[in-house]
């Protein structure tokens, strides 16, 4: 898997590229749009990272180059800019999610991995099975060993999101932007409440738990874990 | 020499515009009455002379050379003072008449000059007018008048026009200095007051200029522009403030955090040291980012992104996700929420506001309490109550809540940044919404009034103000 990194500040860039090769990932770094681009056209990368402010053709301008000359990749916004809007600017200009910096390394690797195991729009799931837990996503139901759970709305959410990313870790900053559509950090405890609700339907009683906390970082659901 | 520079204000200089205008007018009316009138005098004149000239040579057709020196002798004597002068030459160039001197047996019209007493030497020579007309028993009748009362009555306009000319641009001259003076001398007031708000006196306000409305709305517009200044700089200034002040806490923990951690002598002593410095860093910094975004609200930015948002869609999705929370900590929120309610604005500031305002209440409440969510229609106006029947918040410190840090005595040891409820007005203000602390008894009662249209500019409602008075 090979990733495309584009960020202009050396220390970021180096530590940045360390902790995506230490998570497995083939990395081609730049520090200045021309270069992205050109880097961009002539390979194919599985997802990009771009910084949205680097010297010369931002960010910005370098996605939009790329998705003129056809380029399909995820992309991923890194920035230090958290004005309301400049996301909805961001994913205006092609980007596929956006980062705002500082952020935890795990945080980008779970971002990255999101990016790569996604399904084209066009790939329409009716149903998600994760070991014997399985939700239809018509009927909006969900059963467990063959035994109905009924959920409430934004649960079922919160378990669609997780079964559709089975096996990867999630941050509560992925499910608070992807369930609750909070792009910013309520300081709450909104997902640990949804969450243990949804734990005791759905793993309480059953010998297997499917949903895992990861400590400092988020949540799993994994039938191998 | 503040009343000798109003030559130089632009009042002046405009009356002076108007005054060349105004004079060229004058001068233009004047000079077509002028002509008209001496015109009118001329045709007089020259129509005396014809129907005299016409008169005698009828007589000297009819009656004959006799007739004609009694006709004229008649004329003469009748006309007075005012009388046509004559002079008959016969056919061999005889004068048989004359009362002008001169021989000027010439056909048409023509000008002699008469000298009215030859024994005086200092009288001026008279100018008449003259008409020569050939005679039907021969010879040539000049027939002349004198021209004095049209040259009188035209020397007459001609002093009328100058005097009149110059009397109305001293007039012009001496409004504009007066009004420039009086334009230099308030507008001056005002600079003076600029000055001083320039020098460092952010408080001072302009006068109000009081010439005509529109200089009024210019200084109370300017007036608000200064207070939109001050506003911004003593929250640009607030923030600085807090920033070094209520960050030096938390980063002082993060110091003390990291010293401690070096001291640590096992390896998950020191992950776990790390991990409280990292997440005592994410405080900082989330502390840090709502600093800037409440900077960023309080100066007005976002409104261009401002659309129709369904508020009940929006205020229902927050309570939803707060249910399982509140319920967690004992508490129980409930939702009155009108559907279908829209107001101009941001849906995810909106969110944020919300959001804090519901977590405000679950987390100063004790278990047991009652949280209600209301979102009503009054007046035209939307407006969303969160209320509860915890502590509350003490008269005298409710204004305070909604300013940064600021926490109550009670709840100094619980977690949260300070932030939440000014976060919450600065998103408020931003709607121009207004934010109520009201008494619940007991509890309190955070009241949120969206206007009832949007708010237009003062530039853009004004004018349709002034077509209406």
């Amino acid at each position: 898997m090979k990733l495309l990194l584009l960020e202009d500040d050396d220390a970021t860039r180096v530590h940045l590229e360390r902790t995506l090769v230490a998570a497995g990932y083939v990395v081609d770094v730049c520090s200045d749009g021309r270069h992205a681009i050109a880097l961009g056209s002539i390979n194919e990368y599985a997802v990009l990272i771009f910084d949205r402010m680097v010297p010369g053709i931002d960010g910005l301008g370098v996605l939009k180059a790329l998705r003129a000359a056809g380029v399909r990749s995820p992309a991923l916004f890194l920035t230090a800019i958290d004005g309301v809007h400049d996301r909805v600017e961001g994913l205006d200009a092609g980007a596929d999610d956006y980062l705002v910096k500082p952020f935890a390394a795990i945080e980008l690797i779970a971002r990255v991995n999101a990016l790569l195991r996604r399904r084209p729009a066009t790939d329409v799931m009716t149903a998600l099975r994760v070991a014997d837990l399985e939700i239809d996503l018509i009927k909006r139901s969900v059963k467990r060993a063959g035994q109905q759970i009924l959920l409430q709305a934004q649960e079922f959410k919160l378990l669609e999101y997780l079964m559709r990313h089975a096996g990867e870790i999630v941050t509560r900053s992925m499910l608070l932007e992807n369930v609750w559509s909070f792009h910013f950090d309520p300081q709450t405890n909104i997902i640990e409440s949804h969450m243990s609700r949804l734990r005791s339907k759905v793993d309480r009683g059953f010998d297997r738990e499917l949903i895992h906390t990861i400590r400092g970082s988020g949540y799993s659901l994994d039938a191998l874990a | 020499m503040r009343w000798l520079s109003g030559f130089r204000s632009g009042a002046f200089r405009f009356a002076l515009f108007l005054a060349l205008v105004f004079g060229a007018g004058a001068a233009l009316l004047l000079a077509v009455v002028e002509r008209s009138i001496s015109r009118y005098a001329v045709e007089a004149t020259d129509g005396g002379l014809k129907s005299e000239a016409a008169i005698l040579q009828g007589e000297d057709r009819e009656g004959g050379r006799s007739n004609l020196l009694q006709a004229i002798a008649l004329h003469r004597r009748a006309g007075g003072e005012e009388a046509f002068r004559y002079q008959l030459t016969d056919r061999r160039g005889r004068l048989l008449v004359n009362d002008i001197g001169t021989s000027n047996a010439k056909i048409g019209w023509g000008e002699v000059e008469v000298l009215d007493d030859p024994q005086d030497a200092g009288a001026r020579p008279e100018m008449l007018k003259s008409l020569g007309v050939p005679m039907p028993e021969g010879g040539v009748l000049v027939v002349a008048t004198d021209t004095y009362d049209v040259q009188e009555l035209r020397r007459g306009l001609d002093r009328f026009t100058l005097f009149a000319g110059v009397f109305i641009t001293l007039f012009v001259l001496a409004g504009g200095y007066l009004l420039g003076g009086l334009f230099m001398r308030r507008l001056d007031r005002v600079n003076v007051a600029i000055g001083r708000v320039m020098a460092g006196n952010v408080a001072e306000r302009l006068p109000t200029i009081g010439i005509s409305r529109e200089f009024d709305l210019l200084s109370s517009n300017l007036n608000a522009m200064l207070d939109r200044i001050g506003a911004l700089m003593e929250g640009l200034r607030q923030v600085t403030t807090d920033i070094a002040h209520d960050l030096r806490t938390p980063l002082t923990r993060l110091r003390q955090q990291l010293e401690a951690t070096r001291e640590a002598n096992s390896i998950d002593h020191y992950t776990a040291g790390i991990d409280v410095a990292v997440l005592q860093t994410d405080q900082i910094l989330a502390i840090f980012r709502a600093l800037l975004r409440i900077g960023t609200l309080e100066g007005g930015d976002g409104r261009q992104y401002f659309r129709p948002v369904n508020l009940s869609e929006v205020i229902g999705h927050v309570v939803a996700a707060h249910q399982p929370v509140a319920e967690d900590d004992g508490k129980a929120l409930l939702a009155e929420h009108e559907p279908g309610l829209v107001v101009a604005g941001d849906a995810e500031l909106l969110t944020q506001m919300l959001t804090n305002l519901i977590d405000n209440a679950i987390r100063h409440t004790p278990a047991g309490s009652l949280i209600v969510s209301k979102l009503e229609r009054m007046d035209d106006s939307v407006i969303a109550t969160i209320s509860d029947d915890g502590p509350g918040v003490p008269a005298g410190e409710r204004v305070n809540v909604l300013s940064r840090f600021y926490r109550l005595d009670r709840s100094r040891h619980l977690p949260g940044t300070g932030l939440g409820m000014s976060l919450a007005a600065a998103i408020a203000g931003l709607h121009h919404a207004r934010i109520d602390l009201l008494d619940n008894s007991p509890g309190l009662r955070v009241r949120i009034t969206f206007p009832k249209s949007p708010p237009a500019l003062e530039h853009s409602a004004s004018p349709s103000k002034n077509q209406a008075d």
